[in-house]
Parts: C-alpha cells; structure tokens; sequence
C-alpha cells in the first residue's frame, strides 16, 4: 500500500545446454522481467558476450512474417477475434507446416491477380480520359495517324484559330474556349506548332486506336465492368479464405511471437563459449517459485541467486501494488508518469479522493444516473481494450459518489429533491429558485424556506480546507521521499525545506485567523492581547511564517519566489465548490427557461401553438441538460485530475520509473501448455 | 417627503445590487480572457508536444490547464458577490 510491488534482483547462471528449458520455463512462468545485458560500459563481464538466437529462430520469424503479411492484407487484428476457444499448441504446429503455405500460396495468387486486374483497369481509365476529348471527332481515331504526307496536331486553345499556312481543321466550342484537330503537311508542321502558340495551345496526344472515340470508351468502359466483376469475385474469395481461417491466422501469429520472442532471448543475455547468464526482476512474493520451478526444469542443472541491491533508486522495475478497487486509477498514474521503485505511491490515495472530488463538483443524482447508465452501456464497447476499460470503471465510481452526493445536496437535475439538504446546501436562491421562495414566503408568511438556504461561503471554506490537508500531506510525502530517496546533506535539506513549506502555509493561516473570524475555521481573534493588536496567535504564526522561509531558503533561496503560490494552490481548491455551483446554475438557469418560461405558460390554457412552445420547451430542457451532462464530466473529471497532477503531484511526485514488462506473454488464442 | 425618501432608498439598493452582478459578471468575464490568453499558447505548443511523442500527454495536460486558476478565482469572487 502506498509502495510499488517489492521486487528482487535474481540471477540465473546455466551451461548452454540449460538455455532453452531456462527460457521456456520463464517465457511460461511470465514474472521474470530481464535487465538486457550490455556490451560496453559498466554493466560488462570479463569473458560474456550478448547470446546468439537460438536455432529455427530465422524459419519461425519467416513464417511469422508471411503470417502478418496475410493478415494485414486481410485487415484481421487480434483484437477483431472472439478469443472464446482456443487452439491446443499441437494441432497449431501441425497445421503450420502443413496448411499454411497452400494458404499463403492462394493468398499471395489471389492477390496478385487481383492487382493485376486492377492496375488493368487503372490503364483503360487512363485510355478513356485520353480519349474523351475525341468523343466528337467527326472521323475515327485510325484516320488521325499513319499518313505519309499529313500530320495532325490536337489541343486546346484559346479563342478560334487562323493559320497562314494551308490547313484542315475541325473545332469544337467549350465553356474555356475551343478543343481544335488540324490537319498540315508534314513540311508546316513546325510553322503551324508555333503560330498555334500564340493561341495558347495544350497540346493533347492523340491516342492510336481503331474506330470511332465513343465506340472505343464504350468497349474500354465494358472491358472495366468485366475486370471489376472479376475483382469483386476474387475478394469474395479472399472472404471466405478470411473467414474460415482468421482464427488460425490469429491464434499461429500468437504462437510464434511467442516462439520468436523465446528464439531471441538470448540476445539479451550474458554468454561465455559454454555457459549463460541472465539479471533480472521478480516480485518478491515469487522468487521461490522462479527457484523450484527452474530447479524442476534443469534438474538441479541450474545456478539461481537472489542479488543484494545497494541501491534501489531508479534500478528496478515499478509494478503497482494496489487494492483491486484502485486498479483502475492506475490509468491516471500512468498517463502523469510511473511512480518510481523508492517512492511513495499515490494511486491508493488518489483512488479514494478522485470519485469524492467529483462527486462534490456534480453532486446531483439525475447525472450521476445518467453517468451510471452510460458508463455501464461503455462498458461492453471498449472489452479487450484495457486503457478503456480502465477508464469507463473510473467514471463509473465517479457516477455512483455523484449519485451518494447528490442525495446529501438534496438535487435531481438542478431541481431539490423532497428532503433537506444534509449538512451544507447549495441550492443558489435564482430564477426559478428564487421567485418559488418568494411566492412560498408570500403564501406561508414567513422568510424563504430553508430549502432555498445555500451555504455557500462554507462550502468554500470546506474546500479550502480540503486544500489545506491535501497539500499538507503532499509536503509530508515530499519529506519521506527525500528521505528514503537522497543522499547526505542535501537530503536533510530537502526534508527541513518540506517541512518549511508546511509550517509557512500553517504559519500564514494562523496569522490569518488571528485577525479575522472565517466561518468553518478556527477563531484566535478573541484571545487576549498581549500588547497593541498583538495576541499569542499573531506572534505564533509570524514566527512559524519565518522559520519555515528559513528551512526553504536553505534548500534553495530562489524557491522563495515560489512562496506566493502557497495560496494560489490553496485557494485553486475552491474550484470543488466554484465549477460544481457553476453546474447547478445552468441546471436551474435550464429548468426556469424551459418550465417556468416556456412551458407553464401554456398548460394554464392550452391552445395549438401552446402545444408546439410545450414542444419547445421540452427540447430546451433536453438540450441544456446533455449540455450540462457534457460539462459536468469535462468539469468533474479534468478538475480533480489537475487538483492531483498539479496541486498535490508538484508536491513530492518524482515519477519516471521503468515499467515491469515480465518475459512472457498472457495468451488470448492459444493454450498455456503443449 | 418619506415617500420621496424611500423610493431613494429603493433605488439606490436596486442600483447596489445591480452593481454587483456587474461586478461579477465582470469578474468571470475578464478572468475567462485572461486564462483563455494564456492557455491559447500553451495549448497549441502542448498539442505539438503530444504529436510529437504520446507520453506527454500527462505532463501536456497539467501545462494546459495551469492559467486555469485564474478564471476559478474569478468564479469564486463572483460567487461571494452575488451569494455572500
């Protein structure tokens, strides 16, 4: 709790022989996370250098390639496949060698002929653009070429043509100006091209085919229609090649990563000419098994020792070690950045506080059922997507604490619900509100029923405090990280400037409270004088103010510049209650629209275009409470989310820490075993 | 006289609360700018930044919404205008 998964350093030194059934056994056992041996540097032995892949590592990878290339060529992913069966290994093997290259082989023909009908047809599109020019020629195209004494020149040009030189032509008018074939002996063809270019001419080749243009497009465009309901028949194909073997494409694509991922471990291992050997992390909970289950294996063949570590900054890698329910949050630590292995681990904290942070901002049980409802719905949508799944259970915590603080705050879409507000009431005294308070005064005779009552000025307060502890317990991590994670004097340093801020934060509250009376919070202004406007709280706070100035300026002079941020954080908690009201306000601000001024109204007579404003009116009410909806998940979710990152994280957070990738790999499609 | 006198007074309420749904609406409207101005940066170059490489995004997310407070401020200070 509040620490990442301990972890040990093994070591496992073997004879080579030892080295496959050693990396079976932990591709299997899937805890081991190996440390890559490096050549150069530090980390070398005298006499080891980096493994060489183990045999039938090439044929694996080429089958596995013609595997993903088949795959991609189908557009098949693993997540695309029901992992509801699974195939046995045996059968899989079987079926590699002998199924999968009449399978590759009609899919790689198959293909092929499918591109080379569709880059045939690609050509006759090309044929019939080059052609559609001549649609109008009034001879066919075989009578445009092939002359001994008689050359034709085709574009377009601007504006109608004159040439000086003796010449056939025939032009065609369109909206830019005129399409032109002219005939000209062979001798002024040079004459005529350049007096054609002082009528801007684009010239356009004249393509060499028999018969008449339109009848030409016509059989290219018949032609096309042929080859597409060829292509069309070979993807039928294709599709039911997919279909009957997606499975096994999927499940022999699991397989051999697995098998290649094992092939090529050694190229992160130590070896010598006759003996390897491998560093690596195992949760402690697990470090015996790793020892019977490899002493099983090799038969006693095998060297497997637990490592001293002198230093466990940074080295190991972070597992989270939290209870199921804070899994989820696990997302948001993640997405700031792992915790490191000496650190203190928030995720437990942060996982309680979230849902109650946004709970307080969009306390009202109509969303929160909304959300409920919507994040259960999600629920089946992001399956096999973990990120997702991780996220939707995080809303559904925060929908459920919304609905436990909309009954405290007594509201139902912006509307109070039959009973008064436990404790602290927000209902602002608006609109709706307020004109109801006041006809309820009117007709009761009294003052505005308390159900119209909002706390709002302690509410603030209560989130100030919120702040004041939060922080407060993030300056306390910030000193046990500095003391479990640095050295000598800087270390001390860094504790008493933790404590520094801590009692400048205290300092300035009491001093505050010396002076002026906050609801909610302690009152000092009334103790007794000791001399001019000076009480024992003034003086207690000013020097708590100073020593704590003193222990940050040791650490740091400059991070007294920071000081003032004390209260800008503190108070930034009052965005708890701030974004929640500002909630509430467009949820009443909806309902008076649409109740009390659209709607009402008209029920008092009911007439046709009452009815059509009724319409309206209820529109409105949709439309401004999805909005609300919208807003209230942006505002509750992103707030509490910057509260940790920015607030409370800057307080102690370091992070960076290397996640635990165990060798292994959690099989979906295949069996765990032979 | 006392008519006159009270109707100075109502006026002069009306125009104190008036005054201060100025006041707040002031506040949030202007502290809205002030953080939009700063987020309009940030928000751009944080976007770049994730574009670039995708672990960002954390630390992206806390630069962006950092100007944020300031239009909280200028929530709560409305807040206390209109409710205190």
């Amino acid at each position: 709790m509040f620490q990442p998964e301990p972890m040990s350093r093994l070591l496992i030194v073997a004879s080579k022989q030892q080295l496959e059934p050693v990396i079976t056994e932990l591709y299997h056992m899937n805890i081991f996370h190996i440390d890559d041996y490096v050549e150069k540097g530090d980390g070398e032995w005298e006499g080891f250098r980096i493994g060489m892949p183990l045999a039938g590592a090439d044929v694996t990878s080429a089958a596995l390639v013609k595997i993903r290339s088949i795959a991609s060529a189908f557009g098949i992913s693993k997540d695309s496949i029901s992992d509801k069966e699974r195939s046995s290994i045996k059968e899989l093997k079987r079926r590699i060698e002998q199924d999968l290259p009449s399978i590759a082989e009609d899919v790689e023909k198959l293909l092929s002929q499918k591109s080379k009908r569709e880059s045939i047809v690609k050509e006759y599109e090309q044929r019939i653009e080059a052609l559609r020019p001549f649609i109008d020629a009034p001879v066919s195209m075989e009578l445009l070429h092939g002359f001994d004494t008689i050359s034709f020149i085709a574009g377009n040009v601007k504006g109608p043509v004159s040439l000086s030189i003796p010449n056939e032509m025939w032009e065609k008018q369109s909206k830019t100006g005129s399409f032109v074939i002219i005939a000209v002996k062979n001798s002024d063809v040079s004459v005529a091209e350049r007096e054609l270019l002082d009528f801007q001419i684009q010239k356009v080749q004249i393509p060499t085919e028999t018969g008449s243009a339109f009848q030409v497009i016509k059989e290219y465009e018949q032609k096309i229609e042929e080859l597409n309901k060829e292509i069309t028949d070979l993807e039928n194909q294709m599709d039911t090649i997919r279909s009957k073997q997606e499975f096994f494409l999927m499940s022999s694509e699991e397989f051999l990563s697995g098998d290649v991922e094992q092939a090529e471990a050694p190229l992160r291992f130590a070896t010598s000419e006759h003996a390897f050997s491998v560093i690596g992390w195992v949760p402690t909970s697990k470090v015996t098994k790793v020892f019977e289950k490899l002493d099983t294996v090799c038969a006693g063949k095998v060297y497997v020792s637990e490592l001293e570590v002198e230093d466990y900054n940074e080295m190991p890698p972070v597992e989270y070690h939290n209870p199921d329910f804070a899994h989820p949050t696990q997302l948001f630590m993640d997405l700031y950045s792992r915790p490191r292995y000496t650190e203190v681990d928030p995720t437990l904290l942060m996982a309680i506080l979230y849902p109650i942070m946004f709970g307080l901002i969009l306390g009202d049980v109509g969303y929160g059922i909304i959300l409920l409802i919507m994040s259960l719905w999600l629920r089946s949508l992001v399956k096999g997507n973990e990120a997702g799944t991780q996220l939707v259970t995080v809303l559904r915590n925060c929908s459920i604490s919304s609905i436990i603080f909309g009954i405290a705050f007594s509201e139902c879409f912006g509307f109070s619900l039959p009973w008064q507000p436990v404790w602290l009431s927000r209902h602002i005294n608006m609109g709706g509100a307020a004109s109801h308070a006041a006809v309820e005064a009117t007709v009761e005779g009294m003052s505005a029923s308390a159900e119209h009552v909002s706390h709002i000025p302690q509410l603030l307060v209560l989130s100030i405090w919120i702040g004041i502890l939060h922080i407060t317990l993030g300056r306390l991590w910030g000193a046990r990280n500095a003391a479990k994670m640095d050295h000598g004097h800087h270390k001390t340093l860094k504790i008493y400037s933790n404590i520094g801020w801590i009692l400048v934060m205290w300092g300035i509250l009491v001093l505050i409270w010396s002076k002026f009376p906050i609801p909610m919070m302690p009152d000092f202004s009334q103790l007794p004088e000791i001399t001019a406007g000076i009480n024992l709280a003034l003086i207690t706070g000013a020097v708590m103010l100073i020593l704590g100035l003193v222990f940050i300026a040791r650490e740091n002079v400059l991070d007294l510049m920071e000081v003032p941020t004390i209260i800008s954080h503190v108070l930034s908690y009052t965005r708890l209650i701030a974004v929640g009201l500002s909630s509430v306000a467009i949820a009443m601000v909806t309902n008076f629209i649409a109740i009390d001024m659209i709607i009402s109204p008209q029920l008092t007579f009911l007439s046709p275009i009452g009815i059509i404003l009724i319409i309206v009116g209820i529109v409105v009410f949709l439309f401004g409470h999805a909005l609300n909806t919208a807003l209230g998940i942006l505002g509750g979710g992103l707030h509490p989310l910057r509260l940790h990152y920015v607030e409370f994280f800057t307080k102690f957070y370091r992070g960076g820490g290397k996640k635990y990738t165990p060798f292994g790999m959690i099989r979906k499609l295949t069996e765990q075993t032979d | 006289m006392a008519a006159e006198v009270a109707l100075e007074v109502a006026t002069a309420a009306a125009s104190a609360a008036g005054f201060k749904a100025v006041g707040a609406g002031l506040a949030v409207g202007l502290a809205g700018i002030g953080s939009g101005l700063g987020e309009m940066g940030i928000g751009a170059a944080a976007m770049g930044a994730v574009a670039e490489n995708k672990d960002m995004f954390g630390l992206a997310l806390l630069f962006t919404v950092l100007p944020e407070t300031i239009v909280i401020f200028g929530l709560v200070v409305a807040l206390l205008l209109m409710f205190q």
